[in-house]
Protein backbone atom coordinates (compact mmCIF):
# COMPACT_ATOMS: atom_id res chain seq x y z
CA UNK A 1 0.00 0.00 0.00
CA UNK A 2 1.08 3.64 -0.71
CA UNK A 3 1.90 5.73 2.05
CA UNK A 4 1.45 9.08 0.95
CA UNK A 5 -0.67 9.77 -2.37
CA UNK A 6 -0.76 12.84 -3.79
CA UNK A 7 -2.91 12.00 -6.83
CA UNK A 8 -3.51 14.73 -9.96
CA UNK A 9 -4.60 17.08 -7.34
CA UNK A 10 -5.25 20.91 -8.03
CA UNK A 11 -6.75 23.57 -5.68
CA UNK A 12 -7.00 26.83 -6.24
CA UNK A 13 -7.44 29.66 -3.76
CA UNK A 14 -10.06 32.68 -4.86
CA UNK A 15 -8.67 32.34 -8.71
CA UNK A 16 -5.26 31.86 -7.92
CA UNK A 17 -3.89 28.75 -8.58
CA UNK A 18 -2.11 27.49 -5.75
CA UNK A 19 -1.77 23.28 -6.70
CA UNK A 20 -1.86 22.66 -10.32
CA UNK A 21 -2.03 18.55 -11.49
CA UNK A 22 0.52 17.80 -8.84
CA UNK A 23 1.38 13.95 -8.30
CA UNK A 24 3.42 12.62 -5.70
CA UNK A 25 3.74 9.13 -4.31
CA UNK A 26 5.78 7.95 -1.39
CA UNK A 27 5.52 4.27 -1.21
CA UNK A 28 6.95 2.74 2.88
CA UNK A 29 10.42 3.25 3.74
CA UNK A 30 10.64 6.36 1.21
CA UNK A 31 11.66 10.54 2.39
CA UNK A 32 10.50 12.91 -0.14
CA UNK A 33 10.92 16.25 0.47
CA UNK A 34 9.49 19.01 -1.59
CA UNK A 35 11.27 21.95 -2.22
CA UNK A 36 10.52 25.54 -3.77
CA UNK A 37 10.12 29.11 -2.65
CA UNK A 38 7.70 30.64 -0.69
CA UNK A 39 4.28 30.10 -2.33
CA UNK A 40 5.10 27.32 -4.49
CA UNK A 41 2.46 25.51 -2.96
CA UNK A 42 4.59 22.96 -0.68
CA UNK A 43 2.37 23.66 2.46
CA UNK A 44 -1.03 23.69 0.34
CA UNK A 45 0.09 19.81 -0.37
CA UNK A 46 0.64 19.13 3.33
CA UNK A 47 -2.93 20.70 4.06
CA UNK A 48 -4.43 18.46 1.44
CA UNK A 49 -2.81 15.93 2.99
CA UNK A 50 -3.75 16.00 6.65
CA UNK A 51 -7.22 16.51 5.37
CA UNK A 52 -7.65 20.44 6.37
CA UNK A 53 -8.18 21.28 2.54
CA UNK A 54 -10.50 19.53 -0.05
CA UNK A 55 -8.69 20.05 -3.22
CA UNK A 56 -10.69 21.63 -5.75
CA UNK A 57 -9.80 18.39 -8.10
CA UNK A 58 -7.88 15.15 -7.98
CA UNK A 59 -7.81 13.23 -4.68
CA UNK A 60 -4.85 12.46 -2.04
CA UNK A 61 -4.91 8.72 0.03
CA UNK A 62 -2.94 8.72 3.41
CA UNK A 63 -2.35 4.57 3.71
CA UNK A 64 -4.97 4.41 1.04
CA UNK A 65 -7.55 6.34 2.65
CA UNK A 66 -9.07 9.73 2.12
CA UNK A 67 -7.31 12.31 5.02
CA UNK A 68 -10.78 14.13 6.21
CA UNK A 69 -12.40 11.21 6.94
CA UNK A 70 -9.20 8.76 8.22
CA UNK A 71 -10.66 5.57 10.34
CA UNK A 72 -9.28 5.78 14.10
CA UNK A 73 -7.45 2.03 13.29
CA UNK A 74 -5.71 4.24 10.21
CA UNK A 75 -5.62 8.00 11.62
CA UNK A 76 -3.24 6.18 14.58
CA UNK A 77 -0.37 4.99 12.32
CA UNK A 78 -0.44 9.28 10.77
CA UNK A 79 1.31 11.64 11.95
CA UNK A 80 1.68 15.80 10.54
CA UNK A 81 2.55 18.77 11.40
CA UNK A 82 2.12 21.43 9.02
CA UNK A 83 2.08 25.34 10.25
CA UNK A 84 0.88 25.54 14.26
CA UNK A 85 2.10 22.12 16.30
CA UNK A 86 0.11 20.21 17.99
CA UNK A 87 0.97 22.59 21.16
CA UNK A 88 -0.86 24.40 23.81
CA UNK A 89 0.94 27.22 25.75
CA UNK A 90 -0.44 27.05 28.80
CA UNK A 91 0.51 22.85 29.51
CA UNK A 92 3.85 21.77 30.12
CA UNK A 93 6.00 19.76 28.04
CA UNK A 94 5.32 16.27 29.55
CA UNK A 95 1.67 17.63 29.61
CA UNK A 96 1.29 18.38 25.81
CA UNK A 97 2.93 15.17 24.64
CA UNK A 98 1.13 13.33 27.10
CA UNK A 99 -2.17 15.08 25.35
CA UNK A 100 -1.03 14.28 21.85
CA UNK A 101 -0.31 10.74 22.87
CA UNK A 102 -3.84 9.99 24.08
CA UNK A 103 -5.00 12.26 21.19
CA UNK A 104 -3.35 9.70 18.73
CA UNK A 105 -5.12 6.65 20.81
CA UNK A 106 -2.77 5.94 23.46
CA UNK A 107 -4.79 4.53 26.77
CA UNK A 108 -3.72 7.30 30.07
CA UNK A 109 -0.80 4.57 31.37
CA UNK A 110 0.60 4.45 28.04
CA UNK A 111 0.43 7.97 26.61
CA UNK A 112 2.66 8.71 30.18
CA UNK A 113 5.46 6.38 29.10
CA UNK A 114 5.09 7.64 25.51
CA UNK A 115 5.21 10.91 26.95
CA UNK A 116 8.30 10.53 29.25
CA UNK A 117 10.39 8.87 26.12
CA UNK A 118 9.64 11.78 23.89
CA UNK A 119 10.77 14.11 26.17
CA UNK A 120 14.26 12.46 26.44
CA UNK A 121 14.15 11.18 22.30
CA UNK A 122 13.98 14.92 21.55
CA UNK A 123 16.20 16.34 24.32
CA UNK A 124 13.50 18.23 26.61
CA UNK A 125 14.12 16.67 29.94
CA UNK A 126 15.44 20.21 31.92
CA UNK A 127 11.78 21.75 30.62
CA UNK A 128 10.40 18.31 31.27
CA UNK A 129 7.65 20.37 33.88
CA UNK A 130 7.65 23.94 32.01
CA UNK A 131 4.96 25.37 30.35
CA UNK A 132 5.22 25.67 26.39
CA UNK A 133 4.75 28.97 26.39
CA UNK A 134 8.40 29.54 28.36
CA UNK A 135 10.22 27.65 25.64
CA UNK A 136 12.27 29.03 23.34
CA UNK A 137 11.23 28.72 19.27
CA UNK A 138 13.93 25.56 18.76
CA UNK A 139 12.62 23.82 22.02
CA UNK A 140 9.19 24.54 20.90
CA UNK A 141 9.50 22.93 17.26
CA UNK A 142 10.95 19.80 18.84
CA UNK A 143 8.02 19.60 21.28
CA UNK A 144 5.58 20.11 18.09
CA UNK A 145 7.79 17.13 16.36
CA UNK A 146 7.42 14.90 19.08
CA UNK A 147 3.87 15.86 19.45
CA UNK A 148 3.33 14.05 15.72
CA UNK A 149 6.16 11.13 16.10
CA UNK A 150 5.61 10.09 19.43
CA UNK A 151 3.37 7.12 18.06
CA UNK A 152 5.92 6.26 15.87
CA UNK A 153 3.85 6.88 12.33
CA UNK A 154 3.69 4.78 9.19
CA UNK A 155 3.08 8.20 7.21
CA UNK A 156 4.30 11.13 8.31
CA UNK A 157 3.96 14.82 6.89
CA UNK A 158 6.65 17.27 8.02
CA UNK A 159 6.28 20.90 7.06
CA UNK A 160 9.89 23.02 7.77
CA UNK A 161 10.63 21.44 10.61
CA UNK A 162 14.16 22.26 10.94
CA UNK A 163 13.37 26.08 10.25
CA UNK A 164 14.21 27.09 13.69
CA UNK A 165 16.41 24.71 15.17
CA UNK A 166 20.17 24.37 16.49
CA UNK A 167 22.70 22.28 14.80
CA UNK A 168 22.12 19.86 17.18
CA UNK A 169 18.38 19.70 17.02
CA UNK A 170 18.64 19.48 12.87
CA UNK A 171 20.80 15.93 13.80
CA UNK A 172 18.10 14.89 16.07
CA UNK A 173 15.23 15.71 13.95
CA UNK A 174 17.43 13.93 10.81
CA UNK A 175 17.74 10.87 12.90
CA UNK A 176 14.49 10.90 13.88
CA UNK A 177 12.97 10.88 10.25
CA UNK A 178 15.90 8.20 8.91
CA UNK A 179 14.91 5.60 11.86
CA UNK A 180 11.19 5.93 11.39
CA UNK A 181 11.51 5.45 7.45
CA UNK A 182 13.95 2.86 8.25
CA UNK A 183 11.00 1.39 9.87
CA UNK A 184 8.66 1.53 7.23
CA UNK A 185 7.46 4.93 7.51
CA UNK A 186 6.58 7.30 4.21
CA UNK A 187 7.78 10.54 5.14
CA UNK A 188 6.93 13.86 2.97
CA UNK A 189 9.01 16.81 4.41
CA UNK A 190 9.41 20.10 3.10
CA UNK A 191 12.44 22.58 3.60
CA UNK A 192 13.97 25.65 2.41
CA UNK A 193 17.40 24.00 3.60
CA UNK A 194 18.34 22.35 0.28
CA UNK A 195 21.66 21.20 2.54
CA UNK A 196 19.41 19.48 4.79
CA UNK A 197 17.47 17.53 2.34
CA UNK A 198 20.01 16.44 0.66
CA UNK A 199 20.64 14.42 3.72
CA UNK A 200 17.57 13.05 4.49
CA UNK A 201 15.59 12.83 1.53
CA UNK A 202 15.12 9.68 -1.12
CA UNK A 203 13.72 11.59 -3.90
CA UNK A 204 13.34 15.91 -4.06
CA UNK A 205 10.60 17.10 -5.68
CA UNK A 206 10.66 20.71 -7.04
CA UNK A 207 7.59 22.82 -6.85
CA UNK A 208 7.04 26.10 -8.67
CA UNK A 209 3.50 28.58 -8.84
CA UNK A 210 1.94 25.27 -7.57
CA UNK A 211 3.29 22.61 -10.02
CA UNK A 212 5.75 20.45 -9.92
CA UNK A 213 9.07 21.53 -12.26
CA UNK A 214 11.12 18.44 -11.98
CA UNK A 215 12.77 16.11 -9.57
CA UNK A 216 16.02 16.49 -8.25
CA UNK A 217 18.80 13.40 -7.18
CA UNK A 218 19.96 13.93 -3.57
CA UNK A 219 23.13 13.51 -3.75
CA UNK A 220 26.30 16.03 -4.91
CA UNK A 221 26.89 19.48 -3.83
CA UNK A 222 25.52 21.63 -6.31
CA UNK A 223 22.10 21.08 -5.01
CA UNK A 224 21.22 24.81 -4.63
CA UNK A 225 22.62 25.55 -8.21
CA UNK A 226 20.70 23.03 -9.99
CA UNK A 227 17.69 24.01 -7.66
CA UNK A 228 17.73 28.17 -9.02
CA UNK A 229 18.13 26.32 -12.66
CA UNK A 230 15.25 24.76 -12.67
CA UNK A 231 13.24 27.10 -11.35
CA UNK A 232 14.32 29.82 -13.49
CA UNK A 233 13.80 27.43 -16.81
CA UNK A 234 10.57 27.18 -15.22
CA UNK A 235 10.19 31.14 -15.20
CA UNK A 236 11.78 31.42 -18.71
CA UNK A 237 8.89 28.91 -20.46
CA UNK A 238 6.24 30.10 -18.68
CA UNK A 239 6.98 34.27 -20.11
CA UNK A 240 7.37 32.29 -23.25
CA UNK A 241 4.27 30.81 -23.02
CA UNK A 242 2.50 33.53 -21.90
CA UNK A 243 4.18 35.84 -24.72
CA UNK A 244 3.03 33.31 -27.41
CA UNK A 245 -0.90 33.55 -26.30
CA UNK A 246 -0.71 37.11 -26.58
CA UNK A 247 0.81 37.13 -30.62
CA UNK B 1 -10.51 2.68 19.13
CA UNK B 2 -14.13 2.78 20.32
CA UNK B 3 -16.41 6.23 20.45
CA UNK B 4 -16.32 5.58 24.35
CA UNK B 5 -12.86 5.62 24.87
CA UNK B 6 -11.95 8.36 22.53
CA UNK B 7 -14.88 10.52 23.81
CA UNK B 8 -13.06 9.41 27.08
CA UNK B 9 -9.00 10.77 25.78
CA UNK B 10 -10.63 14.16 24.50
CA UNK B 11 -12.55 14.94 28.22
CA UNK B 12 -9.16 14.16 29.70
CA UNK B 13 -7.56 16.47 26.96
CA UNK B 14 -9.67 19.07 27.04
CA UNK B 15 -10.64 19.47 30.74
CA UNK B 16 -6.37 19.31 31.41
CA UNK B 17 -6.67 22.15 29.11
CA UNK B 18 -9.38 24.31 31.18
CA UNK B 19 -7.48 23.52 34.40
CA UNK B 20 -4.64 25.57 32.83
CA UNK B 21 -7.08 28.37 31.21
CA UNK B 22 -6.65 31.91 32.98
CA UNK B 23 -9.89 32.70 31.84
CA UNK B 24 -11.54 29.67 33.10
CA UNK B 25 -10.24 30.87 36.37
CA UNK B 26 -11.17 34.61 36.38
CA UNK B 27 -14.19 33.74 34.68
CA UNK B 28 -15.26 30.86 37.41
CA UNK B 29 -13.87 33.09 40.53
CA UNK B 30 -15.54 35.96 39.39
CA UNK B 31 -19.01 34.36 39.80
CA UNK B 32 -18.60 32.46 42.59
CA UNK B 33 -17.31 35.59 44.65
CA UNK B 34 -19.03 38.38 43.12
CA UNK B 35 -22.44 36.82 43.14
CA UNK B 36 -23.07 35.53 46.86
CA UNK B 37 -21.51 39.21 47.76
CA UNK B 38 -23.99 41.06 45.25
CA UNK B 39 -26.86 38.74 46.23
CA UNK B 40 -26.54 38.95 50.29
CA UNK B 41 -24.77 42.68 49.13
CA UNK B 42 -27.92 43.91 47.38
CA UNK B 43 -30.68 43.03 49.79
CA UNK B 44 -28.46 44.65 52.37
CA UNK B 45 -28.50 47.82 51.17
CA UNK B 46 -32.57 47.38 49.60
CA UNK B 47 -33.01 47.10 53.67
CA UNK B 48 -31.10 49.89 54.77
CA UNK B 49 -31.19 53.97 55.28
CA UNK B 50 -28.26 53.93 52.90
CA UNK B 51 -30.31 53.36 49.99
CA UNK B 52 -31.79 56.33 48.76
CA UNK B 53 -32.19 57.79 45.47
CA UNK B 54 -32.12 56.21 42.55
CA UNK B 55 -30.52 52.88 44.34
CA UNK B 56 -33.30 52.84 46.29
CA UNK B 57 -35.88 52.80 43.54
CA UNK B 58 -33.75 50.43 41.74
CA UNK B 59 -33.56 48.27 45.02
CA UNK B 60 -36.93 48.34 46.05
CA UNK B 61 -37.94 45.55 45.03
CA UNK B 62 -35.49 43.77 47.62
CA UNK B 63 -36.71 45.86 50.44
CA UNK B 64 -39.52 43.64 51.69
CA UNK B 65 -40.22 39.97 51.54
CA UNK B 66 -38.56 37.02 53.43
CA UNK B 67 -34.73 37.63 53.75
CA UNK B 68 -33.35 34.34 52.91
CA UNK B 69 -35.60 34.26 49.78
CA UNK B 70 -34.38 37.15 48.35
CA UNK B 71 -31.42 36.46 48.70
CA UNK B 72 -31.48 33.83 46.31
CA UNK B 73 -33.86 35.56 43.84
CA UNK B 74 -30.99 38.05 43.44
CA UNK B 75 -28.63 35.51 43.44
CA UNK B 76 -30.86 33.63 40.59
CA UNK B 77 -31.18 37.57 38.57
CA UNK B 78 -27.54 37.82 38.56
CA UNK B 79 -26.82 33.82 37.68
CA UNK B 80 -28.99 34.13 34.63
CA UNK B 81 -26.91 36.67 33.29
CA UNK B 82 -23.79 35.99 35.01
CA UNK B 83 -23.58 31.80 33.80
CA UNK B 84 -23.79 33.44 29.98
CA UNK B 85 -21.20 35.14 30.23
CA UNK B 86 -18.60 33.30 32.15
CA UNK B 87 -19.42 29.93 29.66
CA UNK B 88 -20.15 31.94 26.85
CA UNK B 89 -16.45 34.00 27.20
CA UNK B 90 -14.92 30.64 28.54
CA UNK B 91 -16.88 29.12 25.11
CA UNK B 92 -15.19 32.04 22.67
CA UNK B 93 -11.74 31.07 24.13
CA UNK B 94 -12.26 27.38 24.24
CA UNK B 95 -13.29 27.23 20.54
CA UNK B 96 -11.76 30.57 19.30
CA UNK B 97 -8.17 29.78 20.07
CA UNK B 98 -7.68 26.69 18.28
CA UNK B 99 -8.46 28.68 15.08
CA UNK B 100 -6.16 31.90 16.02
CA UNK B 101 -3.21 29.85 17.06
CA UNK B 102 -3.49 27.29 13.91
CA UNK B 103 -3.74 24.81 16.43
CA UNK B 104 -7.20 23.58 15.00
CA UNK B 105 -5.24 22.32 11.81
CA UNK B 106 -2.73 20.03 14.09
CA UNK B 107 -6.93 18.62 15.39
CA UNK B 108 -7.13 16.89 12.12
CA UNK B 109 -6.91 12.94 11.05
CA UNK B 110 -5.81 12.47 15.00
CA UNK B 111 -7.10 9.04 16.30
CA UNK B 112 -9.75 10.72 18.19
CA UNK B 113 -12.12 12.39 15.56
CA UNK B 114 -12.16 16.57 15.88
CA UNK B 115 -15.88 16.23 15.99
CA UNK B 116 -15.32 14.06 19.10
CA UNK B 117 -13.26 17.07 20.82
CA UNK B 118 -15.37 19.39 19.51
CA UNK B 119 -18.13 17.69 22.05
CA UNK B 120 -15.54 16.94 24.58
CA UNK B 121 -15.05 20.87 24.54
CA UNK B 122 -18.36 21.92 24.43
CA UNK B 123 -19.38 19.18 27.56
CA UNK B 124 -16.48 20.04 30.01
CA UNK B 125 -17.58 23.69 29.46
CA UNK B 126 -20.60 22.94 30.70
CA UNK B 127 -20.20 20.84 33.27
CA UNK B 128 -17.49 23.39 34.38
CA UNK B 129 -20.17 26.38 34.50
CA UNK B 130 -22.33 24.05 36.01
CA UNK B 131 -20.38 23.02 39.33
CA UNK B 132 -19.71 26.78 39.31
CA UNK B 133 -23.46 27.81 39.40
CA UNK B 134 -23.88 25.02 41.97
CA UNK B 135 -20.98 26.73 44.48
CA UNK B 136 -22.40 30.07 43.76
CA UNK B 137 -25.89 29.05 44.85
CA UNK B 138 -24.64 26.98 47.72
CA UNK B 139 -22.04 29.97 48.77
CA UNK B 140 -25.25 32.26 48.82
CA UNK B 141 -27.09 29.78 50.47
CA UNK B 142 -24.02 29.22 53.25
CA UNK B 143 -24.19 33.11 53.27
CA UNK B 144 -27.75 33.73 53.49
CA UNK B 145 -27.91 31.10 56.15
CA UNK B 146 -25.14 33.12 58.38
CA UNK B 147 -27.00 36.67 57.94
CA UNK B 148 -30.93 34.85 58.62
CA UNK B 149 -29.80 33.24 61.90
CA UNK B 150 -27.94 36.93 63.40
CA UNK B 151 -31.26 38.50 62.22
CA UNK B 152 -33.03 35.82 63.53
CA UNK B 153 -35.04 35.41 60.46
CA UNK B 154 -36.66 32.30 59.39
CA UNK B 155 -34.86 29.89 56.98
CA UNK B 156 -37.92 28.09 55.30
CA UNK B 157 -37.84 30.04 51.85
CA UNK B 158 -34.26 29.21 50.82
CA UNK B 159 -34.35 25.81 49.02
CA UNK B 160 -37.38 26.73 46.49
CA UNK B 161 -35.51 29.88 46.05
CA UNK B 162 -31.95 27.90 45.62
CA UNK B 163 -33.65 25.29 43.35
CA UNK B 164 -34.77 28.38 40.89
CA UNK B 165 -31.39 30.09 40.94
CA UNK B 166 -29.50 26.77 40.07
CA UNK B 167 -31.95 26.07 37.09
CA UNK B 168 -31.50 29.34 36.30
CA UNK B 169 -27.86 29.45 36.36
CA UNK B 170 -27.82 25.94 34.80
CA UNK B 171 -30.12 27.23 31.60
CA UNK B 172 -28.00 30.42 31.32
CA UNK B 173 -24.93 28.05 30.83
CA UNK B 174 -26.71 25.75 28.36
CA UNK B 175 -27.37 29.45 26.39
CA UNK B 176 -24.05 29.90 26.34
CA UNK B 177 -23.38 26.87 24.00
CA UNK B 178 -24.09 28.25 20.63
CA UNK B 179 -21.00 31.08 21.26
CA UNK B 180 -18.90 28.10 20.82
CA UNK B 181 -20.60 27.55 17.48
CA UNK B 182 -20.53 30.80 16.39
CA UNK B 183 -16.34 30.75 17.77
CA UNK B 184 -16.14 27.89 15.42
CA UNK B 185 -18.30 29.80 12.34
CA UNK B 186 -16.20 32.69 13.01
CA UNK B 187 -12.61 31.42 14.00
CA UNK B 188 -12.88 34.77 16.25
CA UNK B 189 -12.55 34.61 20.12
CA UNK B 190 -13.22 38.44 19.81
CA UNK B 191 -15.68 38.12 17.09
CA UNK B 192 -17.90 35.58 19.51
CA UNK B 193 -17.52 37.82 22.31
CA UNK B 194 -18.54 41.19 20.45
CA UNK B 195 -21.43 38.11 19.36
CA UNK B 196 -22.40 37.57 23.04
CA UNK B 197 -22.22 41.19 24.11
CA UNK B 198 -24.52 42.17 20.85
CA UNK B 199 -27.56 39.32 22.29
CA UNK B 200 -27.61 40.51 25.68
CA UNK B 201 -28.25 43.74 23.75
CA UNK B 202 -30.90 42.49 21.70
CA UNK B 203 -32.43 40.72 24.56
CA UNK B 204 -33.23 43.52 26.29
CA UNK B 205 -34.60 45.21 22.62
CA UNK B 206 -36.42 42.23 22.51
CA UNK B 207 -38.16 42.21 26.26
CA UNK B 208 -38.98 45.97 25.90
CA UNK B 209 -41.06 44.87 22.46
CA UNK B 210 -42.97 42.38 24.53
CA UNK B 211 -41.46 39.30 23.15
CA UNK B 212 -39.34 37.93 26.14
CA UNK B 213 -41.19 35.00 26.68
CA UNK B 214 -40.18 33.31 23.59
CA UNK B 215 -36.94 34.51 23.10
CA UNK B 216 -34.40 32.07 24.75
CA UNK B 217 -32.35 34.71 26.24
CA UNK B 218 -34.62 36.76 28.22
CA UNK B 219 -36.68 33.69 29.53
CA UNK B 220 -33.93 33.11 32.71
CA UNK B 221 -33.90 36.76 33.85
CA UNK B 222 -37.43 36.95 33.27
CA UNK B 223 -38.37 33.75 35.27
CA UNK B 224 -36.62 35.10 38.19
CA UNK B 225 -38.35 38.40 38.07
CA UNK B 226 -35.87 40.99 36.70
CA UNK B 227 -39.20 42.45 34.83
CA UNK B 228 -41.52 42.08 37.71
CA UNK B 229 -43.54 39.90 38.78
CA UNK B 230 -45.87 39.82 36.02
CA UNK B 231 -42.75 38.98 33.74
CA UNK B 232 -41.87 36.26 35.58
CA UNK B 233 -45.78 34.72 35.88
CA UNK B 234 -45.48 34.88 32.23
CA UNK B 235 -43.16 32.31 31.77
CA UNK B 236 -44.40 28.84 31.83
CA UNK B 237 -42.88 25.04 31.28
CA UNK B 238 -42.89 25.39 27.06
CA UNK B 239 -40.36 28.75 27.16
CA UNK B 240 -38.31 26.99 29.80
CA UNK B 241 -38.53 23.88 27.57
CA UNK B 242 -37.67 26.31 24.59
CA UNK B 243 -34.91 27.97 26.29
CA UNK B 244 -33.33 24.56 27.38
CA UNK B 245 -33.88 23.01 23.82
CA UNK B 246 -30.89 25.71 22.85
CA UNK B 247 -28.50 23.37 24.75
CA UNK B 248 -28.94 20.02 22.33
CA UNK B 249 -29.68 22.07 19.01
CA UNK B 250 -26.33 23.76 19.81
CA UNK B 251 -24.30 20.11 20.48
CA UNK B 252 -25.24 19.15 17.56
CA UNK B 253 -24.45 22.38 15.11
CA UNK B 254 -21.07 22.32 17.17
CA UNK B 255 -20.58 18.42 15.56
CA UNK B 256 -21.54 19.05 12.78
CA UNK B 257 -19.30 21.77 11.89
CA UNK B 258 -16.07 20.02 13.27
CA UNK B 259 -16.81 16.94 10.90
CA UNK B 260 -17.61 19.51 8.04
CA UNK B 261 -14.48 21.73 9.12
CA UNK B 262 -12.01 22.39 5.92
CA UNK B 263 -9.37 24.91 5.06
CA UNK B 264 -7.50 24.99 7.87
Amino acid sequence: MIGLHIDDVSHSFAGRVALDHLTVVIPPGQVTALIGLNGAGKTTAMRTLAGRLHPTAGQVRVLGHDPARLPPRIASRFGHLVDAPLVYPELTVAENLGCAARLHGAVKRDAALMASATVEAMGLASWRHRPARSLSMGNRQRLGIGSATLHRPSALILDEPTSALDPKGVVLVRELIRNLSAEGAAVLVSSHHLDEVARIADEIVVLHDGREIGRLEPGGTDLEQRFFAMVLDADVRATDARGRRRS
Amino acid sequence: MSSVSALAAALSVESLKLRRSLIARVAGLLLIVLVPTVSVGAVALARSPLAVGAASAKLAPYSTGDLVATHLLVCGQVLSIGSLFAAGFVLAWSFGREFESGSAGALFALTVPRATIALAKALVVLAWSGLCVLVTVALTLAASAAVAASAGASFAGAWSGAGIALASGLLGTGLALPFGWLATITRSQLGTVGCLVGVVALTQIVVLLGGGPWFPYAVPSLWTGMGGAASAAAIGLPHLLTAAAVTPVSLFLIVHSWRRLTNV
